[in-house]
């Protein structure tokens, strides 16, 4: 497999807005083809990051390249990216065929050239027979698409997606998502999307940069990030997480030791010289059975409490003595399957994660 | 059952309306009269007076040098109030109250002040009284409500209508000519036809700035000084439907348009 290509690079991006930094020394990459989720709660720099990326702000050190030529100075106009902004800003006095057409009659396509490539835009987002509506005769999710439509008519090498999103209502948005993903597959076009929703975050993403004051907290796979966090900051942003303040022991069998109020637990990553850690391990990595399961990690615990959530059952255990806790999760079959209210709870030492900072 | 405090209101209210309506009327019915003498009791009835107002060209002349003045002046108040709000709009510098101050002061300014200090300025810059110096005067009183009204309207328009314009593909210039200026026609519209009454209606500034030629309201005036005659309750009351309609309309149509606008 030959090495994706660069198509957008930030060295040492710095933005601050008075005193307050909002982008701290930022390097990152974006590949070609990729779809890449800035995540994060709100004020933490993602949306600066894209605007900056869009030519809205100014980065006050560091460089922004763009297909290999320096944007960082250049105005919105003069840059080969489009944005999907979060109020979608659609001219309201324009129809949706004048307002797909705007950046195209200001490349001076003539008026035929415009109107075939606005009816294969329109054919892209399923919006061929709403061609001479006015915005405000939209629903919000058609909007969504005309937003989309007119921010890929130009082509554009990126397309930013600030929390596009954001505005719909849960179950349309479910949906929205899927069909964004599919049409990112289908054109290939690089999406950086910014969200601060770690569901939609990981539904949709190649790709998935954790930011947190500033800073990238973690840049990886959404898979990698939900199971591997880095951090403190990332296992609780993303999912909920059982966390756990433990002593390092040593090591066995390639395993990290560690213990956990006396006991001892087993993980696959490496403590790197600390003595002590936190390490995070999900509540659906917990597997429960009625028998001893032949799993390093394996506590003998008790059903506090059951919250029934529909597909999944969330549960509380306790060990028999009271002052150990943990988040299960497990679909309802597996609970059917247990015999009395004390069960084994175990997971496998790789989905324990042992968090950096 | 009303409590004593609405009936008050209530009576209040009525009693303002009376009071604002009544000259009005009286005005109206004394065009119909069919005597030489403004009073009652009315015996006879007549549209005379609208006829005798139709065919008198120095009343024409009047009417349509006025709407000449006022179309100008409107014109040029837009133009100039649109771009000290867009140049005040978004501006933060040390001093932008100051700068605000003083562009709203010719909407307080008294208008005897106003008028008495242009003629002088006028005469010092080597320009007579009349057309240009009326066109002058006006400008200057309309350019703050232009400016008020746009900037209102400019506050409203959300940043990404512009940053969505600039995105894709248009310059400022551009982006100020397609997206920001129909969003803001509402507020031009309701301006222009505020600066077209107040410039239609206004007789201090077109009486001490005016040369030969009358407005109709010096017109009117110069009327009455020469003897009250009922034709003069005619053009009034012309006036009168013209400019109410006209403002009727526009508050209307603008507050239409920003509903489905913005």
């Amino acid at each position: 497999m030959h090495r994706q290509s660069t198509i957008a690079r930030f060295t040492d991006v710095t933005k601050r807005f008075g005193k307050n930094v909002a982008v701290g020394r930022l390097h990152l990459d974006i590949a070609q083809g990729e779809f890449v989720t800035l995540l994060g709660p709100s004020g933490c720099g993602k949306s600066t990051t894209l605007r900056m990326l869009g030519g809205f702000e100014t980065p006050d050190e560091g460089r922004i390249l763009l297909a290999g030529e320096d944007v960082t100075r250049l105005p919105p106009n003069r840059r080969d990216v489009n944005m999907v902004f979060q109020d979608y800003a659609l001219f309201p006095h324009m129809t949706v065929a004048g307002n797909i057409a705007f950046g195209l009659e200001l490349q001076g396509h003539g008026r035929g050239a415009i109107d075939a490539r606005v009816s294969e835009l329109l054919e892209l987002v399923q919006l061929g027979s709403f061609r001479d509506r006015m915005p405000d005769q939209l629903s919000g999710g058609q909007r969504q698409r005309v937003a989309l439509a007119r921010a890929l008519a130009r082509e554009p090498k990126l397309l930013l997606l600030d929390e596009p999103l954001g505005a719909l209502d849960a179950k349309l948005r479910g949906q929205v998502q899927i069909e964004l993903k599919a049409l990112q597959q289908r054109t290939g076009k690089t999406f950086l999307f910014v969200t601060h929703d770690q569901e939609e975050a990981l539904t949709m993403s190649d790709r998935i940069i954790v930011m947190n004051a500033g800073r990238i907290e973690q840049d990886g796979t959404p898979e990698e990030l939900y199971h591997q966090p880095r951090s403190r900051f990332v296992a609780d942003f993303i999912g909920e997480t059982n966390l756990f303040a433990c002593q390092v022991r040593g090591s066995e069998d390639g395993l990290a030791v560690l213990d956990w109020n006396g006991i001892l637990l087993r993980a696959a990553g490496s403590p790197d010289g600390r003595t002590s850690v936190e390490a995070a391990l999900r509540p659906e990595s917990i597997r429960l059975s009625t028998e001893r399961p032949d799993q390093a990690n394996a506590l003998r615990m008790r059903i506090a409490r059951r919250v029934f959530k529909g597909s999944r059952i969330d549960l509380d255990l306790e060990a028999q003595d009271g002052d150990v806790r943990l988040k299960a999760s497990a679909d309802p079959a597996a609970i059917e399957a247990l015999t009395g209210d004390t069960v084994w709870a175990s997971w496998d030492p790789a989905r324990l994660a042992i968090l950096q900072a | 059952m009303m409590r004593p405090s609405q009936i008050a209101l209530t009576t209040f209210y009525w009693a303002f309306i009376v009071y604002l309506f009544l000259p009005l009327a009286l005005m109206v019915v004394m065009g119909f009269k069919d005597s030489n003498f403004i009073g009652f009791p009315i015996n006879a009835w007549t549209t005379r007076w609208y006829v005798q107002v139709f065919q008198d060209t120095a009343v024409l002349q009047a009417f349509g040098y006025t709407l000449l003045i006022s179309i100008a002046s409107t014109a040029l108040s837009l133009v100039i109030g649109t771009w000290c709000a867009v140049f005040l709009g978004p501006a933060r510098f040390w001093g932008r109250a100051l700068v605000f101050a003083v562009m709203c002061l010719p909407a307080v300014i008294p208008g005897v002040i106003s008028a008495i200090s242009m003629r002088i300025f006028i005469r010092a810059i080597g320009l007579d009284p009349g057309t240009g110096a009326i066109i002058l005067g006006l400008t200057i009183h309309n350019v703050p409500f232009v400016a008020l009204m746009v900037l209102s309207r400019l506050g409203a328009i959300p940043r990404s209508q512009v940053e969505a314009a600039r995105d894709l593909g248009a310059d400022s210039l551009v982006a100020f000519l397609r997206v920001t200026l129909p969003f803001l026609f509402p507020s031009l519209l309701g301006a222009s036809i505020f600066c077209m009454l107040l410039s239609f209606d206004d007789f201090v500034r077109a009486f001490f700035l005016g040369g030969y030629q009358p407005t109709l309201p010096v017109l009117i005036f110069a009327e009455l000084r020469s003897g009250m005659s009922p034709a003069i309750n005619a053009i009034s009351t012309v006036v009168l439907v013209v400019t109410a309609a006209l403002g009727l309309w526009a508050e209307r149509g603008t507050r239409r348009l920003k509903g489905t606008r913005s």
